[in-house]
């Protein structure tokens, strides 16, 4: 037991942390935004699925890791777009689109993968992981100054360029929902829609801005899951982290703080599990950990907002009482 | 609108879906074909577009020319199995309107426990197949209680729970096999033969269908169908359950107990998933080997919104389903075309059969023909009067 | 006494000319209406609900097109095809239902739409929050800008909506029923503020059914009544008693022939019910009343009276801070609506899109909600379907709803059809008790005439019925004992509603008169 929480204390532990976090990170963003806007996008795990193969792809054939992230980010974004006029031209319930859209990003996915690479490769892949090396990968950062810090600098620098950027996102994200006009109006449509329209705020737009957002946000948890988590795409590689995402958005109250919090809590779960394997555990005993803490979380976060609103009642209930 | 235009007009739109589903399919496939010319593609194309189409049911051969397969069509009747109880769970479910996804564990969790009381419960032949596949309905039953309490009483969000129990079930299950179910004698991680007393039979000689496997598990599928269509149907839990889906507050206002009527909603739901887990075990194999989960759950999913959560339809449904899937796999083999566009066709059918507005112009013809014919209805009544 | 011929056009801000408006379900609810406003004024728009008025403001504020007639302002004919037009023509509108964001700011909504902006995209929150300090000194409105609007108590929300429309330029404002949601002071508060916007030349439509509020702030009142304007008055010329006469009063009376009623035991006995809203206004102020078997007892009073709130106590959609209801001796309040049900209470509710149907089931799944459980309609586990057609072509052909079948769905039929499947299932239960609330809203002459009728035979065969209406018409004419409320009280109790006169009800509906408490309390059947 003893050895076990030496393991947990050291750097590596928790710069696993922080890299198992980062795609979780960008879907829970993704998922925050939506629901701001005032719904949900539960096709997250399939669109960062089609994201993670056009990146690593793309950069293979362009041989620039850069035009591969590019493509990841399109990827996620016309695909969202085409999600958008699915549920709000023709009145699709959203939840049923982001199920076809997962349904379409595990084996979809593989088909794709199989034709191009047969059409390029004169062979078809079950995955690229075989094209892919690491120069055709996002890469890693080392941070000068901070690398030298004992401990800290082993846990904070050396992490992928992407790694990075989603923690800076959240601050972005938290700045764009909270200091632009943008934001203004994002959160004002997901609250009362009649309201926005009634000033003049688009509300059709907006929504398909904050659609257009979670594509980009999957689009970067794609590519890192295919280049940088590992070295290319393989089926099914995003296992979960798409839902896990959203349960993210629900147990940080929506905010991004408390987002990039539950993520954090998620990696945590994670890089624990990794660690239980490390010792000789099976790691199936400790893989289902983050998706039952996602579980405990939810109920928590029920908890806490049914007594909030049982309090308030009751405080109604008082003030009333006071009134006679 | 009357039912007979209706009906028409769901016809003419599933159609219409398919048909663009195929045409997605066909440039996917024309894109992949092998050819140096355009001719060449063409050709490429053409056979095997043959194969996925009318392959399930007929085998071209250059020196017999086209024949009828029996074999093919068991296979499809076989592969039909599990995904009617996928599709019927998810029917249940989500006619209470009930986002639950837990099909695709429950059909994992089914599966495993009742291989599990086929390899470790004596009980003679007749009975033990009955008990071990009620008790993998029963575990998945209670399983979907959490989801569903968690829903009604504290109103967590039943979709991600489903999910997330997904998970948790195939790591479980996967725990449980490597670490103490796990035959060691195997190259690998299989559990022990089943009984012989658990199996589930064929339903004809193997000789008709040259070798295929086609078990009673069918014949109590399509029996599953006509109880869930007579519960959902012809029974006040079941029309308790369509009434919540439609209007939750009508259903409240008319006396139900909405609450309850959610729970039973899921528990019927995981113990068809669950069901139908322990019947694909028992008919098709000797031993327990998934080691993650199958999919029959998402198929279910689809085979639900292109029967428009209704049981009788899920055959019809599955049946579809299933063909394309042995047309893919066919197209794979023959036309070297991976199998998996089977996933793209089917989502492009799952959206265009889920959007609401979709040839919503043409609905709105038929309604307002519709209407005037009520106006003239109500003039005709008023002057016979 | 009507004015305007003596004015020359120039002096109308608005000039809303041969207004009518037909919905696509074919209710006419403006009729060659004439509307028109002077600058500078405060004109109060009154009729009963459905009378028309909000339609008439609606079409102002560019949120319905008139199917006819024409809309001129400062002099300029319009088309109002969306609120941003008539925004940008100085028109702006202050909603009952207050069009706010909760979370944000109240500098925020301010902006909404309009955010001033820094450096291109971000919002110049310093900028916002002076420009809602500006506007809220020039106009002297107090508010708070950097308060969240969802802790803002009520009459400053009002505020924030009022501003909102001036920041935009309106210079006319509409106001729908601004004094329904707030307390006798803030409404003295919101006349002071409405007069000074009046001195600054902003022209300002009331729309109210108080009188006393009437009679000490406008300056003209238009009357509106089924449609049709009743005429324009200086309010200095008239009396509340002649608004009262003008806005209340039957056009067309249809009788109902019925029997005198032979009152039985009391069915549903309502003690000092007490109830305080979420905003800490009191809805229901110490209501008593019984209702007897083989009686109608009718509710009136102009909408937004404690009506709703009585109605949905009566049924579990909302539990009374204080007082007590029996059925028959029993206790309901709190009691799911199964178990009141079981009682023999039914319910004919007033939103019967929401709760009467479920629109997307056919006739027949709509008439047997209430009874799928019963035993003779199942046949042990399965439903017995021969009763349950039965009972579904019997009750189609007793309340003649008009329809194909009886597996089309509910929600392809016309409204009048749709409410005769909702009263043949409530009234088709073996009820003791029948609570209809507003009945006939909204429905056609044919569909009303069946459904009062049918309320009058069952009320004669010995069941006891609450009926809430706001139509005079309907609950003069169907009633054997009347209350009126007003203000979350009974105003007045009449035993025998024979020889009443709309001019009486008016009085009591609008507050002008009130009954001694002895002489309420005889609703009481002790």
């Amino acid at each position: 037991m003893l050895n076990f929480l030496k393991i947990l204390a050291t750097p590596e532990f928790f710069f696993s942390i922080i890299r198992i976090s980062a795609p979780i990170l960008f879907a829970t963003l993704a998922a925050i935004v939506v629901e701001k806007a005032g719904f949900a996008n539960i096709g997250l795990e399939g669109l960062m699925m089609f994201s993670a193969l056009s990146g690593s792809l793309v950069s293979y054939y362009a041989g620039s890791w850069f035009w591969g992230f590019l493509a990841a980010l399109a990827t996620g974004v016309l695909m969202s777009l085409l999600m958008g006029f699915f549920a709000f031209k023709l009145k699709t319930d959203i939840i049923l689109v982001g199920i076809a859209v997962n349904m379409m990003g595990s084996g979809g996915t593989l088909f794709l993968c199989k034709v191009i690479t047969n059409l390029t490769e004169g062979k078809a892949m079950a995955s690229t992981t075989g094209l892919i090396t690491k120069s055709l990968c996002i890469p890693d950062i080392t941070i000068p100054l901070v690398n030298k810090i004992p401990f800290l600098g082993a846990v904070l620098s050396g992490h992928n360029l992407l790694t990075y950027l989603a923690f800076l996102f959240v601050l972005l994200t938290s700045i764009m929902l909270y200091k632009t006009s943008l934001g203004l109006n994002i959160r004002a449509v997901g609250e009362n829609a009649n309201a926005a329209s009634s000033v003049g705020v688009s509300v059709l737009r907006i929504k398909y801005i904050a659609m257009a957002f979670s594509g980009l946000m999957s689009g970067f948890g794609g590519a890192f899951m295919s280049m940088a988590y590992a070295q290319g795409w393989s089926q099914d590689m995003v296992s979960g982290r798409g839902f896990i995402a959203l349960a993210a958005q629900a147990m940080g109250g929506g905010e991004c703080l408390g987002g990039m919090l539950s993520a954090l809590v998620f990696g945590f779960a994670q890089a624990l599990g990794i660690k239980f394997s490390a010792v000789g555990l099976d790691s199936n005993l400790a893989s289902p950990i983050p998706y039952a803490v996602t579980i405990i979380g939810l109920v928590v976060f029920a908890v806490v907002r049914n007594n909030r609103i049982k309090k308030q009642h009751s405080a109604a209930a008082l003030a009333k009482s006071a009134e006679k | 609108m009357t039912k007979r235009r209706q009906m028409r007009f769901t016809i003419i739109r599933s159609l219409v879906a398919i048909l663009i589903a195929l045409l997605v399919a066909t440039i996917l496939i024309f894109i992949s074909a092998a050819g140096a010319t355009f001719q060449d593609k063409l050709e490429a194309t053409r056979e095997a577009l043959k194969q996925m189409l009318a392959g399930p049911l007929f085998r071209f051969s250059k020196k017999s020319g086209t024949a009828f397969e029996a074999k093919r069509l068991a296979d499809i009747l076989a592969a039909m199995i599990p995904t009617i109880f996928t599709g019927l769970s998810v029917c249940v479910m989500f006619s209470a309107n009930q986002f639950n996804l837990g099909a695709e564990g429950g059909i994992m969790l089914g599966a495993f426990i009742t291989a599990m009381a086929a390899i470790y419960m004596p009980l003679f032949a007749g009975l033990h197949p009955l008990v071990a596949v009620l008790l993998g309905g029963a575990v998945v039953a209670v399983v979907m209680l959490l989801p569903a309490l968690l829903k009604t009483k504290l109103n967590v969000s039943e979709m991600v729970c489903s999910l997330m129990l997904n998970y948790i079930i195939m790591y479980v299950i996967k725990f449980l096999m490597n670490t103490y179910l796990a035959d060691k004698s195997r190259g690998q991680i299989m559990s022990y033969a089943f009984r012989e007393t658990a199996n589930i039979p064929p339903i004809i000689n193997n000789s008709v269908f040259s070798g295929a496997k086609l078990t009673w598990g069918f014949v109590i599928a399509i029996l599953a169908v006509i109880l869930c269509g007579l519960f959902m149907y012809r029974s006040r839990w079941g029309y308790a359950i369509r009434m919540i889906g439609i209007n939750q507050d009508f259903a409240k206002y008319s006396g139900m107990k909405v609450g309850g009527v959610i729970v039973l909603s899921q528990l019927l739901g995981g113990f068809l998933a669950g069901a139908g887990g322990g019947i694909e075990m028992l008919g098709r194999y000797t031993n327990f080997s998934w080691s993650a989960l199958p999919g029959y759950g998402w198929t279910g999913i689809t085979i639900a919104i292109l029967a428009g959560n209704n049981p009788y339809m899920v055959p019809l449904a599955a049946f579809f389903m299933a063909y394309l899937s042995k047309g893919c796999d066919l197209m794979a083999t023959y036309a070297k075309v991976p199998a998996q566009l089977i996933d793209i066709v089917q989502g492009v059918i799952f959206l265009f059969f889920a959007a609401e507005q979709f040839l919503s112009g043409y609905r709105q013809k038929l309604v307002v023909k519709s209407a005037q014919e009520e106006i003239e209805m109500a003039k005709a009544q008023k002057e016979g009067i | 006494m009507p004015d305007g011929k003596t004015l020359s056009a120039e002096e109308f801000v608005v000039q809303m000319k041969g207004i009518t408006k037909v919905y696509p379900n074919g209710v006419a609810a403006n009729q060659g209406v004439d509307f028109n406003l002077r600058r500078g004024e405060i004109h109060a728009l009154m009729g009963e609900n459905g009378a028309g008025k909000s339609t008439l403001m609606k079409m102002l504020f560019g949120l319905e097109q008139p199917t006819s007639g024409e809309i001129i302002v400062n002099g300029e004919k319009l088309e109002l095809t969306s609120p941003s037009v008539a925004i940008a023509h100085g028109i702006g509108m202050v909603h009952q239902h207050f069009m706010l964001v909760p979370s944000l700011s109240v500098a925020e909504n301010m902006v909404l739409g309009m955010v001033p902006r820094k450096s291109g995209i971000f919002i110049d929150r310093a900028k916002a929050i002076e420009i809602t300090r500006e506007y809220s000194e020039k106009f002297n409105l107090k508010v708070e800008p950097e308060a969240k609007v969802v802790d803002i108590p009520v009459g400053m929300k009002q505020k924030v909506e009022i501003l909102k429309a001036l920041v935009r330029g309106a210079r006319i404002l509409i106001m729908d029923e601004p004094t329904a949601v707030l307390t006798s002071q803030e409404t003295a508060e919101l006349f002071v503020e409405l007069k000074n916007l009046k001195n600054q030349g902003y022209t300002i439509v009331f729309i109210s059914h108080k009188l006393n509020e009437i009679m000490e702030i406008t300056d003209r009142l238009t009357i509106m009544r089924n449609g049709r304007s009743m005429g324009v008055y200086n309010t200095c010329d008239v009396t509340k008693e002649d608004i009262s006469r003008l806005m209340v009063g039957r056009d067309v009376v249809l009788s109902v022939q019925k029997d005198k009623a032979v009152p039985g035991d009391t069915v549903l006995k309502i003690r000092d019910l007490e109830y305080v809203n979420e905003w800490h206004k009191k809805m229901l102020d110490k209501v008593s009343f019984d209702v007897r078997k083989g009686e109608i007892l009718g509710i009136a009073g102009v909408e937004g009276n404690g009506q709703k709130e009585l109605v949905d106590m009566l049924f579990n959609f909302n539990v009374p801070n204080s007082g007590t209801v029996t059925v028959n001796g029993v206790n309901i309040l709190g009691m799911p609506q199964r178990k009141i049900r079981e009682l023999g209470v039914s319910l004919v509710p007033e939103d019967r899109m929401l709760y009467g149907i479920a629109a997307g089931a056919s006739i027949e799944e709509n008439v047997i909600s209430d009874r799928a459980s019963e035993k003779h309609l199942n046949n042990g586990p399965l439903f017995n379907m021969k009763a349950i057609h039965e009972e579904a072509d019997r009750l189609i052909k007793e309340y003649t709803v008009l329809c194909k079948s009886r597996s089309q769905h509910v929600g392809m039929l016309s409204g009048g059809n749709i409410q005769k499947v909702v009263v043949a299932r409530e009234f088709s239960n073996d009820p003791v008790l029948i609570l209809a609330d507003q009945p006939t809203r909204g429905i056609d002459v044919g569909a009303t005439e069946f459904i009062r009728k049918k309320l009058v035979e069952l009320s004669r065969s010995g069941i006891a019925v609450l009926l809430v209406s706001a139509d005079l018409n309907e609950v003069m004419e169907l009633s054997d004992s009347l209350i009126v409320m007003h203000n979350g009280q009974i105003a007045a109790y009449f035993e025998d509603t024979a020889g009443l006169t709309d001019e009486i009800m008016g009085e009591y509906m609008l507050g002008l008169k009130k009954q001694t408490e002895e002489e309420v309390r005889r609703a009481c059947h002790d």
